[in-house]
């Protein structure tokens, strides 16, 4: 009898024991995924981690009240000689004073692309496919014949009487004259001039030209700006691939970019957001903002969704006092920094 | 014995009649099965509500999970330096194991041109993890992405990774139509 009264007692705490274990199974088990997914650091991908920047890089602070574009979708922004801001986004030109304030708007017949503001005032737009010519008035002087359907203009510049203009869809810088007679395509795969053409993985493609009269134009493939002559010969090129602060990282950095008075560069980047000063050789000289400032400097900023990352990426400008403008799209506003140091 | 009728003119229609009438019951039950089977709804990502948190990965109640990385070619850079397929800092930009980003090795890299490159998924090894998604979202074009694979999915009626997606991109769609492919691939 006693046999099978300690046998019963065995039989019942093993029969607890396994109601025990799957009760606290069942209370363990996350149906949720608030706990995560459980998998090694092998498949950890953070980059917020990539994203922190020393502070003692950042060379900029941010200056004056934000302006506000008042659009729904803020493409690009250009200074003209006065230090006034124009911003090309939503079928129309917004023209704001130095100081921020909004002058006038210019209504356009589709959407703008890329602008730049001539010597003369006149403004050259680039819209997805063809050339806007407008006078200082913003009334339209010409419209350039379409360069296809496959083109899709992304940056624009004037240099005497050269237009160069990046077209992003066919990864070619053409030259124009004023008056929109095409002149020369400068950057074609050829190697025999050692050229070794344009790689565009998405419609991030800018150029300038600098005060010297050298092309410079961003090869977001490769991760670097490239200089040509207005002939069209590849002269020599900076840009280093890495998620450091001094490279560019991604396959479309930089994004865009602007010359600084003293021939400097001030480049804008994707995916790790931020932007930078480099001198005239390319070498790195400091941050102007990190993910942080386009966050409201309460934590960084990496992007999460398509929407977000792919998203129209931020354009830059410098003014004739060094000041940065940086046109931010998915807020719809510019922030302007000047040097740490510098006046009000 | 059963006497069997004469198949005179009046049995052949009665006959043929009730032949048609077979007929067209069994049609009307066809297209009523086809048509019930299309407004069948199965599971699917939204690919542009997805944020790859590597759920997906872990919740499915199948060992190997139904979500696989999937490549949309149309709108993929072929950049040299791929950030699906390559780590942040790679120490070059080549098929070196320690290079590459994917932990399963599912991703293949072919050489196509200078400076092109095409990036094609080995689903057999791919566990769905979604590191590569974050990788090209983050800093590339965002041709890599999530689908759920209907040759494996069991199209539970209660899906534990939809329970566990923090951004509900998990979504029932029609079984004709499973698939949320992005950009020009959905055209």
């Amino acid at each position: 009898m006693s046999g099978r009264a300690g046998g019963g007692w065995i039989v019942a705490v093993l029969v607890a024991a396994a109601i025990g274990a799957a009760v606290a199974a069942v209370l363990r088990l996350d149906t949720t995924g608030r706990t995560g997914s459980g998998l090694s650091e092998a498949y950890e991908y953070d980059v917020s981690r990539l994203a922190k920047i020393d502070p003692n890089l950042v060379l900029y602070v941010e200056s004056g009240p934000l302006i506000h574009t008042g659009m729904n979708q803020s493409r690009s922004i250009a200074l003209d000689g006065a230090g006034r801001i124009y911003v090309a986004g939503d079928r129309a030109i917004r023209v704001f004073d130095a100081a921020g304030k909004a002058e006038r708007m210019i209504s356009l017949p589709g959407e703008p692309q890329c602008l730049d503001v001539a010597d003369d005032g006149r403004l050259f737009i680039g819209m997805k496919d063809h050339v806007e010519v407008l006078d200082a008035q913003g009334k339209t002087i010409a419209s350039w014949d379409s360069l296809g359907e496959e083109a899709l203009l992304t940056s624009i510049a004037s240099h005497g009487d050269a237009v160069l203009v990046a077209d992003a869809g066919h990864r070619i810088v053409l030259r124009f004259d004023a008056a929109g007679t095409l002149v020369d395509h400068i950057g074609e795969k050829d190697a025999d001039r050692d050229i070794p053409g344009f790689s565009v993985p998405s419609p991030h493609f800018d150029l300038a030209v600098s005060r010297d009269g050298l092309l410079r134009v961003a090869d977001p493939g490769r991760n670097r700006i490239d200089t040509f002559t207005l002939d069209g010969n590849l002269e020599f090129w900076w840009g280093e691939r890495s998620v450091g602060i001094k490279g560019f990282c991604g396959c479309c950095n930089p994004v865009s970019f602007a010359l600084l008075p003293d021939g400097g560069f001030v480049t804008a980047e994707k995916g790790l957001v931020r932007v930078k000063i480099y001198n005239s050789d390319g070498a790195f000289v400091g941050v102007v903002a990190g993910s942080d400032q386009f966050a409201g400097g309460k934590q960084i900023k990496v992007c999460e969704t398509p929407e977000e990352c792919q998203g129209i990426a931020l354009d830059v400008a410098a003014g004739p006092d060094g000041r940065i403008y940086v046109l931010d799209p998915p807020d719809n506003t510019i922030k302007v920094f000047r040097k740490k140091g510098a006046s009000t | 014995m059963d006497k069997q009728e004469p198949m005179n003119r009046r049995n052949f229609l009665r006959e043929g009649l009730w032949g048609a009438c077979l007929a067209g019951a069994g049609t009307a039950v066809g297209l009523s099965v086809a048509r019930g089977n299309s407004d069948n709804m199965v599971w699917q990502i939204d690919p542009y509500k997805c944020i790859a948190c590597g759920n997906c990965a872990t919740y499915c109640v199948l060992e190997d999970s139904a979500v696989k990385c999937v490549q949309a070619y149309a709108m993929c850079g072929y950049c040299d330096l791929c950030t699906g397929y390559l780590i942040p800092e790679p120490k070059a930009l080549d098929t070196g194991a320690e290079n590459e980003l994917c932990p399963t090795g599912a991703i293949k890299r072919t050489y196509v041109e200078d400076p092109y490159y095409e990036y094609t998924i080995d689903e057999s090894l791919c566990n769905g993890c979604g590191k590569c998604v974050k990788g090209c979202t983050v800093f590339g074009n965002g041709s890599l992405f999530l689908q759920v694979r209907h040759d494996r999915c069991k199209n539970c009626n209660e899906c534990a990774i939809a329970a566990a997606c923090p951004s509900q991109a998990f979504k029932r769609v029609p079984a004709d139509r499973p698939y949320l492919l992005k950009g020009a691939d959905n055209k």
